[in-house]
């Protein structure tokens, strides 16, 4: 025992542990960078990139660290590379981890929703916004807890750095051992300093986790003191194990006062209608396609489809699902491509350059959000990671260059339009959907667009919740007189909103008209049989 | 570029044991306080050393003043170890053979620890000037290094307290025996050797278990794992010293090998100078000195020659 502690304070090994920490830092720091160029290349839309990437990471996380030590130090001097020995540990550990690395960065940012970075990209962000402000925080945070565990690994595989001379803790704790024979004492007490080291590493770890976890502003807003135990590994915020977190969460009761003021249903009378019709005719025309035509694989999505929508009108499509309604949104903002025909919003050929060429994913953004065309999703798509007010004052910020003051104005003036400001603070998963669809809509307005898209907003909702989302449409519509495309299936909203219907089937319009008319007195069969299936589906007061 | 590699070695760098900066920065300094110390000092160290070694200096003046890598399995008490009082340091006979031949030249040595089977690597891959390791030339070793011998050998065969399995040499007393043995050792081919002969006789084959330094070799003895150990007779009788009431030493047999200093297959001006001056300090008594000073059998002396390739 005296002879284990002898050891355990003895300086030449704790010397040991600075060269441990530097192969270790080296590896770690290296393999980082390393892993962030070979996940990009994977990621890449160029395969030639991608495919050097998968060769490396099939070599170097195929064969043994041990004989790319041993490589790193012995062969490279050949060619002319004579590295110190500890940078020579260092890159080779650094070329072994960076693989590992890779992947979880892959896993991160392949673990964010899909929704988000689509939601993203229809607002204007260039791929390095989008990675910068909505993906990577989101995989950071998921990404720490294998973090922890590479650099755990990374530790331990810093005791291979002793087959290349490098002095560190197991090559001291060797040599010690032969000089002197305390075999055991001399390896507890080296097995007890890496365990304090993997030790500190889990506590970073664990800070790291509490630092970054989102629900500890809100916890603080409330000064809700946070207890020692909350730091331990087998408690972490989890609204399943933590009971008043979750009633603090979910039970937010919306101030009546709130809610905007209760309009009486506005469907239009016959009169106001036809006034209104004039005046559209007359306006420019918003968006424009011609003979789109879109196939995945051997199924036509659009076949051909032709479709004007003027300044000011609100056009509703309808149509059974798989009818392409959704594909039309998406290509009329260039988050799709297409086979042939032409897209245009305002004018632009939205994501080509003057000689019809495609534009590059940053040149396409930047174009949605000068031309401005808005999108609302069926799942809301809010970025988790943001606040409600951030979700639509960030973008401002990032893709428009608003000032931070600026934004936050124009952010609580939207959530104040869609009745929210009470929960300006609160992070999506803590709203309901009716909410967060609110707030998506108020992210789409936020730049002013000249178009919003939305794509079957209310679908996703609890039937309870699906007015309150029509009621802003609604108003929208009537009050602001924005151009809008909406795929729907609720027929009364489509009536009551709409001054035009499109029915889609099978890629292309069977039938448009004036909104009431097409809806109640339908020409083509196909529309009326649709018809009648969804009134016959839909309860007599409920929308749906 | 080398000597700054490891920093701990060096005494000049080791003598501030706070080592709060990056340790190649501190090592630059170290070489440099070396440098300087060396290019301060030429008179009082060329009067230290005998005439003749001052003709050698001049007659190979390429290392004087320089400071040079010795690679070393430091696991074998005697010749290299640690210095269990002070850890920076190396310590045994072959380090000091080294440092009278470098003080001769002029030159000072920085080790650099490896596993005995990567010291001709290293030595082959540049990042060491020298080999002095108590490592034992062969015509095979000799593909990858030249070598200039100083020391005849004599094995000892270790085995457990008692010995039970009546293990009396690299003979057939080692049929169906477990043998650790360091890998890269001449031992290991020579324990193969006896696979066949074992066979013929109708009897087990030896195994061999190997590993990576001297240590694990006699815990392999100490654990149950292993019935014998055959290395150099000092290397043994260490162990016997330090495990007297589980170990013993069989016998000691001997091996048609000597003891070589490594250098470059590429340098024969090096190699010609340390022979040089390898002779010279056997001339001072100097090796005979050291071999009494640590202990080992005085009838180990040899005088020095060249073993390369062809």
């Amino acid at each position: 025992m005296s002879l284990f502690l002898h050891y355990l304070s003895m300086p030449y090994l704790l010397g040991g542990i600075e060269l441990t920490l530097e192969v270790t830092a080296l590896g770690l720091g290296g393999g980082l960078i390393l892993g962030l160029i070979l996940a990009g290349m994977q990621l890449s839309r160029f395969w030639l990139l991608a495919a050097i990437a998968r060769a490396y990471t099939v070599i170097f996380r195929g064969t043994p660290l041990i004989l790319q030590m041993v490589f790193a130090y012995d062969a490279l001097p050949h060619i002319g590379i004579k590295l110190p020995a500890v940078l020579a540990a260092g890159l080779a550990l650094a070329c072994n981890e960076a693989p590992f690395i890779a992947e979880m960065l892959r896993a991160g940012v392949l673990g964010v929703d899909r929704g988000q970075v689509t939601a993203g990209q229809a607002l204007g962000m260039t791929p390095r916004i989008l990675m910068w402000r909505v993906i990577a925080p989101q995989a950071i945070r998921t990404m720490i807890p294998a973090f922890g565990n590479e650099a755990v690994s990374a530790l331990k595989n810093s005791s291979l750095a002793s087959v290349v001379a490098v002095q560190e803790l197991t090559l001291r704790s060797t040599q010690l051992a032969s000089s002197t024979f305390d075999f055991f004492s001399i390896f507890f007490a080296s097995g007890l300093l890496y365990l304090v080291l993997t030790f500190a590493i889990s506590v970073i770890q664990l800070f790291v986790e509490w630092l970054l976890d989102l629900d500890r502003a809100k916890d603080r807003t409330k000064r809700r003191q946070r207890k020692l135990a909350d730091y331990l590994p087998w408690r972490r915020v989890d609204l399943t194990t933590k009971l008043e977190l979750a009633e603090a969460t979910v039970a937010d009761p919306e101030p009546v006062q709130a809610e905007p003021p209760d309009t009486p249903p506005l469907a239009l009378t016959r009169e106001e209608r036809t006034r209104r019709a004039a005046t559209i005719a007359r306006n420019n025309i918003a968006v424009e396609t011609k003979d789109l035509t879109k196939s995945y694989g051997a199924q036509k999505v659009l076949g051909g489809l032709d479709l004007t929508v003027r300044v000011g009108e609100v056009v509703a499509l309808l149509g059974p699902s798989g009818s392409g309604k959704s594909t039309l949104l998406r290509c009329i903002n260039h988050l799709e491509s297409w086979d042939a025909g032409t897209v245009r919003v305002g004018g632009r050929r939205l994501g080509f350059d003057d000689d019809g060429k495609l534009l590059s994913p940053r040149a396409i953004a930047n174009e949605r959000a000068t031309v401005g065309v808005g999108m609302v999703f069926q799942q809301f798509n809010l970025f988790a990671h943001l606040s409600a007010k951030e979700n639509i004052a960030g973008p401002l910020r990032w893709v428009h260059g608003m000032t931070r003051i600026d934004a936050d104005r124009r952010a609580t003036e939207l959530l104040e339009r869609v009745g929210l400001t009470h929960r300006a603070d609160a992070l999506p998963r803590h709203l309901s959907g009716g909410q967060q669809q609110r707030v998506a809509i108020a992210r789409a307005l936020a730049p002013n667009p000249s178009v919003l898209l939305l794509d079957e907003p209310t679908s996703a909702l609890d039937p309870e919740l699906v007015n309150e989302v029509l009621e802003v449409i609604r108003r929208l519509a009537i009050d602001d007189g924005l151009t809008m495309i909406i795929s729907t299936h609720q027929i009364r909203f489509a009536d009551e909103v709409a001054d035009r219907v499109a029915f889609l089937s099978g890629g292309a319009i069977i039938e448009e008209g004036p909104a009431h008319e097409v809806l109640t007195n339908p020409r083509n069969p196909l529309t009326a049989r649709f018809l009648s299936v969804m009134e016959a589906d839909k309860t007599p007061e409920a929308v749906r | 570029m080398e000597r700054r590699v490891l920093p701990q070695i060096s005494h000049h760098a080791r003598r501030g044991t706070a080592r709060t900066s990056l340790p190649w920065r501190k090592v630059a300094l170290g070489a440099a306080i070396a440098l300087a110390a060396v290019a301060a000092a030429p008179l009082s160290a060329q009067a230290a050393a005998p005439a003749a070694c001052t003709a050698l200096q001049d007659k190979y003046p390429d290392w004087k003043g320089k400071t040079l890598v010795n690679a070393i399995n430091p696991h074998t008490p005697g010749y290299e170890t640690i210095d269990p009082k002070d850890p920076s340091k190396y310590i045994g006979f072959d380090i000091d053979l080294g440092e009278a031949i470098g003080e001769c030249l002029g030159f000072k040595l920085t080790y650099k620890p490896v596993t005995f089977a990567a010291l001709l690597t290293t030595l082959a891959a540049g990042q060491a000037d020298i080999v002095i390791s108590d490592i034992y030339a062969t015509k095979e070793r000799a593909k990858a290094a030249d070598f200039i011998t100083y020391s005849k050998v004599f094995d000892g065969v270790l085995v457990a307290k008692g010995n039970p399995k009546g293990i009396n040499g690299i003979n057939m007393s080692m049929c169906g025996a477990a043998a650790a043995e360091n890998t890269g050792y001449v031992e290991v081919p020579l324990i193969q050797a006896l696979v066949p002969e074992c066979k013929k006789a109708g009897k087990a084959e030896p195994t061999i278990q190997l590993y990576d330094n001297n240590a694990n070799c006699i815990q392999a003895i100490l654990a149950g794992r292993a019935d014998t150990y055959v290395n150099d007779v000092n290397t043994v009788d260490s162990a016997v010293k330090a495990y007297p009431d589980k170990l013993e030493k069989a016998i000691a047999v001997t091996i048609p090998y000597s003891v070589g200093i490594a250098v470059p297959k590429d340098k024969p001006k090096f190699r010609d100078a340390v022979l040089a001056a390898l002779i010279e300090v056997q001339k001072a008594g100097t090796h005979m000195e050291l071999l009494k000073k640590h202990g080992l059998d005085v009838n180990n002396f040899k005088e020095p020659d060249i073993l390369t390739a062809d």
